[in-house]
């Protein structure tokens, strides 16, 4: 009597008996729907771009063969290719360190904030609610010789006027694109980096009061390693976001002049996708697509680390 | 109905071609992009269409320039080339130059760090840059191919070309940082009174006239650009005109309409919103009229560039590989104009680089 109930109120609720095996292939049948949208809009795309990168597709002359490995050849017997490359790496590792540490310096000023702290973070937020684009845009008038921002507080405060090409002289050039990333990217690094200190046990820094540590020993020993894993997932996200730097460059320099801010998305685009060379701008992005993975290897693999060490 | 920019317009016409989703019979076109079109086999030659009665009211370098491989594909329906702008009030009684010696020599004199102006300037990258290029070099007698497809702008006439660019940023002539420059950032140094003479295209004249948007109104006038060693005057040009689509339902309709969109009555239309347009029949009424007007340049204006027209018309050449080519050589030429490379050195490299893109489309195959 007893199970028929069982049985009705289960019918009842819609609920359904499953056997063995229906209940083995249930999540994935659950999950069929996300996987058919991953595949459809992530996966072919990006293997159908790996096809193309052995081939010498070209939009404009409709060619289609399959060529091997001729395209990977041309890039990397371009000098111009690896001055891009190596720009594009300094550029990440300079933006993601610099931006860490300013993230840093402002979430520990935050964290020791009483009052205004929401305001603070409101304000804090507003770069990150500019489009890229607009941004480039902003720091290119900034930084403009002639009518410029910078230019004119120099001669304001100085007396004398100043022409100085801040967009076209090495390295003048490539630093005002790094202060653009840097001024858009740093508050995510304080918002996250908050966050972290913020969600810390207050025992280990009280026992360490108590023992008499400084402000900066309590940073170095307890602060600093115990907010690991959410120094290295920002540092992640942000170097994926910078691995595909276009928009900000794109405005401000155009990768130019003379190639002297030249980073790889500006060469695809330049080279490849201008010219609807398709083929050349695959290999090429699968290039930056291989270095991506690299810094977020490496970096993911510090943020399991520092879990561990955490628990240690 | 696509509604975009020029290059907007291109990409579009370039994926529907590849894609084959054609669903419009007529569409517009550009001197500098057809033959894209044409070698991604998008579009129908127009000769069965437009007979030599249809075409001789029109420009004849214009229709020239709609032709490629002895067939027609492009209606020309309005064209835009430069002339040189020069400040009366700065000029003294010296005159506009009429050789490249004369405008580089000129600009230097010009110069005037203390009242912020410049001697010249040219917008400094991408096609923009490349194209002054092309039309310096042109005129000093030099091209950029020989009859085989293989590059020859790193020639005397084009070392002479690039080192000129170069010799008047060193100078201090033209803005330290021209080289991020492009059409409305030249255009906007001119109306802030900031440039002594530069070549520039008709369709700002309004612009430039207009007291609430320029400090040179009235005080600049125009003359016909330069010439090199090769006697030949500079005139880098283009042409927007309408084509008719392979997968045209209807061609004969579709030729029809492009009858009339560059009809006598179309370009007058289009010829009193300011446009440069095609038909010689229509420039003879608006000169006509031009006499009429108030404005001391509108005759001039109207006048010097038919002569242009006429004359001096030149596109770049008339292959799918003019903007991949233009994307090599604009960043050799702003490394030349900066100094990070000297002209031969660096033409040569950049004419490697082109030979290397063309072999590779396919035109040294024998």
């Amino acid at each position: 009597m007893a199970t028929d109930a069982l049985a009705v109120k289960k019918a009842r609720l819609g609920v359904f008996e499953l056997s063995a095996d229906e209940a083995r292939h249930l999540p994935f049948l659950l999950l069929l729907p996300a996987i058919i949208v991953v595949v459809a809009v992530v996966a072919f795309p990006m293997l159908y771009s790996l096809y193309l990168s052995f081939t010498n597709y070209d939009l404009t002359r409709q060619t289609h063969d399959f060529i091997g490995l001729n395209n990977y050849l041309t890039l990397f017997s371009s000098g111009g290719f690896w001055q891009a490359f190596g720009r594009t790496v300094l550029f990440m590792s300079l933006a993601v360190n610099l931006e860490f540490i300013l993230g840093l310096l402002i979430a520990q000023l935050m964290a020791k904030a009483i009052l205004g702290r929401g305001l603070l973070r409101t304000v804090l937020m507003m770069p990150m609610m500019f489009a890229p684009i607009l941004v480039g845009f902003q720091f290119k008038w900034f930084f403009n010789a002639q009518v410029g921002l910078v230019n004119n507080l120099l001669w304001t405060i100085t007396g004398e006027p100043h022409i100085i090409p801040w967009l076209v002289n090495t390295p003048l050039g490539f630093i005002t694109i790094l202060v653009a990333e840097i001024w858009m990217g740093t508050p995510f690094m304080a918002i996250i980096l908050e966050a972290g200190i913020l969600s810390l046990p207050t025992e280990p820094f009280e026992a360490a009061e108590v023992d008499g540590a400084s402000g900066w020993q309590k940073f170095r020993h307890l602060t600093f390693p115990m907010i690991g894993p959410f120094i290295y997932t920002a540092m992640a996200i942000r170097s994926l976001d910078l691995a595909r730097v276009y928009d900000v460059i794109s405005i401000m320099t155009g990768g130019g002049p003379g190639e002297r801010t030249e980073m790889i998305w500006t060469y695809v685009y330049r080279l490849a996708f201008t010219g609807h060379n398709y083929a050349l701008g695959s290999s090429m992005s699968y290039v930056t697509v291989i270095l991506s993975f690299l810094f977020t290897f490496y970096l993911f693999k510090n943020v399991i680390k520092s879990r561990w060490e955490g628990r240690e | 109905m696509f509604k975009g920019n020029g290059f907007e317009t291109d990409k579009r016409l370039v994926q529907d071609f590849a894609a084959g989703t054609v669903d419009y019979d007529v569409c517009w076109d550009h001197s500098s992009f057809f033959s894209q079109y044409v070698k991604a086999g998008g579009l129908e030659p127009l000769d069965n269409y437009f007979s030599e009665d249809d075409l001789k009211d029109f420009i004849p370098r214009l229709v020239d320039a709609a032709r490629r491989d002895g067939k027609l594909w492009v209606i020309p329906r309005h064209f835009d080339i430069s002339c040189l702008h020069y400040r009366t009030d700065l000029m003294g009684d010296r005159k506009p130059p009429e050789t490249w010696d004369e405008f580089k020599k000129l600009a230097i004199e010009l110069t005037d760090p203390s009242q912020g102006i410049y001697g010249t300037q040219f917008a400094g990258k991408e096609e923009a840059l490349s194209g002054r290029f092309y039309e310096v070099m042109t005129a000093e007698g030099g091209s950029l191919f020989n009859d085989k497809w293989e590059p020859t702008f790193n020639s005397p006439a084009g070392v002479k070309a690039a080192t000129m660019f170069a010799e008047l940023y060193a100078a201090g002539a033209m803005p330290p940082d021209m080289t991020n420059f492009l059409w409305e950032d030249v255009a906007k140094n001119w109306a802030n009174g900031t440039i002594a003479m530069y070549t520039e295209w008709y369709g700002w004249y309004s612009f430039f006239q207009d007291p609430k948007s320029s400090k040179v109104a009235g005080k600049f006038d125009f003359a016909r650009q330069p010439m090199g060693d090769g006697k030949i005057h500079s005139g880098w040009a283009g042409h927007h005109g309408f084509s008719i689509t392979k997968a045209a339902k209807n061609k004969e309709a579709a030729a029809s309409l492009i009858k009339f969109l560059t009809s006598v009555e179309g370009n007058e239309l289009e010829a009193k919103l300011g446009y440069l347009i095609a038909r010689q029949s229509v420039w003879d009424k608006i000169i006509a009229e031009a006499e009429k007007s108030t404005d001391p340049l509108a005759k001039k204006r109207l006048e010097l560039a038919l002569l242009q027209a006429q004359e001096d018309f030149k596109t770049p050449p008339l292959i799918a590989e003019w903007l991949p080519m233009s994307n090599v050589l604009y960043p050799v030429l702003q490394k030349i104009i900066l100094g990070d490379v000297d002209a031969k050195t660096g033409l040569d490299d950049a004419a490697k680089q082109v030979w290397d893109l063309m072999d590779k489309a396919g035109y040294y195959k024998s």
